[in-house]
């Protein structure tokens, strides 16, 4: 009974996509627009096109630079970050046939953390998002050999071996502060480890934005090869596609999608886990419809948090990943009851 | 579409479980494959669909090495279809059988033939399920879905696992009179099944496995003897023959459990 609310209630994916452009379009205009200086979106929008050389009636200077320097690159990297985390869990759950799976699956966010807590605390000299990315890219590979030793490498192995990578990294995270942390590094870290848009500049923009664009259009690309899965290993095989090489490209591209979302963003939860399954029930699982669909729901989705996130207890901010689990988990129990019937294994 | 079997063989686990298998599947018509569990009859047909590698031997299809087939080409002429094969996915059956034009799909093109997902719906009689959700189907409408996942890869050879799992004596009995038909449009088909009085009667050639060994090749009638099933299967049997059809009937006895199913030789 529950799977046939899912089939009846189908969108077609043209319509559920134009859809989602104008609605993400609106949000991106309207989000930049609140805060605590008084902007209207008019002005939100003028300021853009005069940027992009459009020829408009001026901005005041101030609230130019508020558009332009602060909210506007933060926006973005909400609605990028967003994007990329949604695309990365589905692909998760249909690369591991698990609907539990995340973009957080292989100990990435845990090797992330641990890699930008070490840059925090221990005055290592990197910069804080390569060593995020280099720790989110070292957590995949010690996942990757662990899930080898003494067997071959399948993707409940892997599976396997990044909860034990993560756990790990957790702990190595917990001993750095509690070695060497201090007054206010405790709450930069915190921030860190539960997600924070705060930092966000023109240059977050374009490490997220081109590791949406670039992997994106390539997870896009083997959407058919996705849709091969749906009955195991062997249907796909039996459909002409190679599951080793298909398999492993997108765990790899998926990772490093992910380490750049927490490259600049810290571990924002629930994002991946619980939008492919809302958008899913729109759009059918097929993945050339769901993946763009769910793109475009993620960047609202993050994009609409991070505005709460930052505005309901102003000036105090309160880390995204709260938003996204305190909007997240009740979204999830209401689809676990509706997808009892599929999600019963 | 021709099909040879060369002196195959595959280790799993260090075991020969397909050991020095040579036949000649006639074309156009249904094979049935046979043996008890374990006889190798899954890994056979995982061989001739190309998804595993032989260690010896060779699967020749129109004197072609399967394994030398490039993969898509290999899925527009080959469909196989598992055992207990389920999905987790809310999919409707349109959408299941649409799975089978994937092979003939550019990543972003349209399907060159974009009425093959009906008429293989039809063929299948399963039009009347088309819109509804896989995963409310009984045994019977999953497995008559199946088929036609694999007849929507315009397959030459067609290899189907235990087509007849779970499913009650209707279902069994149209499944594979569906089956046999095929055969008329020129498709070769290689069913492995349990159920020797239903090979018996819709098999135009049998193969018996024991241990991974062909111990039996050639037309119901002349294969399936009293003999060879208390030998393979360790049962006792009277083989009659059907007053309708003539085919063999096969009566069962008991089972002799002192001794252990094997292999001749």
């Amino acid at each position: 009974m529950t799977t046939d609310v899912d089939t009846a209630r189908r969108v077609r994916p043209g319509p559920l996509v134009a859809a989602g452009l104008c609605v993400l379009v609106v949000t991106l205009l309207v989000t930049v627009a609140i805060g605590p200086a008084d902007l209207s979106v008019g002005e939100v929008a003028r300021s853009i096109a005069g940027h992009l050389g459009l020829d408009v009636a001026p901005v005041p200077r101030l609230h130019d630079a508020i558009v332009w320097e602060l909210r506007l690159p933060r926006v973005l990297t909400a609605a990028c970050v967003g994007a990329g985390l949604a695309l990365a869990g589905a692909v998760m759950q249909s690369l591991t046939r698990n609907p539990l799976a995340d973009p957080y699956l292989l100990g990435l966010s845990s090797g992330a953390s641990l890699g930008a807590v070490a840059v925090l605390v221990l005055g290592v000299s990197l910069l804080l998002p390569v060593a995020a990315f280099a720790g989110a890219l070292l957590a995949l590979v010690v996942t990757l050999t662990l899930a080898r030793v003494g067997g071959t490498l399948t993707p409940g192995r892997a599976v396997l071996a990044g909860v034990a990578v993560a756990q790990l990294c957790a702990a190595g995270t917990s001993l750095v502060i509690f070695w060497t942390a201090t007054g206010d590094s405790y709450r930069e870290i915190l921030t860190w480890l539960l997600g924070s848009l705060a930092g966000a500049t023109w240059q977050s923009v374009a490490i997220a934005g081109s590791a949406v664009v670039v992997v994106g259009s390539v997870v896009l690309a083997q959407g058919v090869r996705l849709d091969a899965f749906a009955f195991g290993d062997t249907a796909a095989a039996s459909l002409g596609i190679d599951v080793e090489r298909t398999r492993w490209t997108l765990l790899v591209l998926v990772a490093l999608l992910t380490g750049a979302m927490v490259a600049v963003s810290g571990s924002i939860g629930f994002v991946g886990l619980v939008l492919p399954h809302a958008v899913g029930a729109l759009s059918g699982p097929l993945h050339r419809r769901l993946l763009p669909s769910v793109a475009i729901a993620g960047a609202v989705f993050l994009v609409w948090a991070d505005t709460i996130a930052r505005t309901l207890f102003d000036p105090r901010e309160l880390p995204v990943g709260v938003v996204t689990a305190l909007v997240g988990v009740p979204v999830f129990v209401v689809l676990l009851r509706r997808r009892a019937g599929t999600w019963g294994a | 579409m021709d099909v040879r079997i060369e002196r195959l063989g595959v280790r799993l686990g260090g075991r020969w479980v397909v050991d020095g298998v040579v036949a000649t599947p006639p074309s156009g018509a249904l094979t049935g494959l046979l043996g008890p569990n374990g006889a190798g009859k899954t890994t056979l047909l995982r061989l001739v669909a190309g998804l595993l590698a032989p260690e010896a031997g060779a699967v020749l299809l129109d004197e072609r090495a399967v394994h030398d087939v490039e993969r898509r080409e290999r899925a527009r002429r080959i469909a196989l279809l598992e055992q207990d094969s389920s999905s987790a996915l809310p999919l409707t059956v349109r959408e299941v059988v649409a799975l089978g034009r994937i092979p003939h799909r550019s990543a972003w093109g349209a399907d060159p033939d974009p009425g093959a997902v009906d008429v293989a719906l039809a063929s299948a009689s399963a039009t009347h399920l088309a819109d509804r959700p896989w995963a409310q189907l009984s045994g019977g409408e999953r497995q008559r879905v199946h088929v036609a996942r694999a007849l929507a890869q315009q397959p030459a050879l067609l290899l189907l696992d235990e087509p007849t799992n779970h499913l009650d004596i209707a279902a069994q009995l149209s499944m594979l009179d569906f089956v046999h038909r095929l055969g008329a449009d020129g498709t070769t088909t290689i069913a492995a099944l349990h159920d020797l009085n239903l090979a018996a009667t819709f098999c135009d050639h049998v193969l018996v496995l024991a241990q991974g060994r062909l111990v039996a090749a050639g037309p119901p009638t002349d294969v399936l003897t009293a003999d060879l099933i208390h030998e393979v299967w360790g049962v006792q049997a009277d083989v009659l023959t059907h007053p309708r059809t003539g085919r063999p009937l096969i009566a069962w006895g008991r089972a002799t459990p002192d001794r252990r199913p094997g292999p001749r030789g």
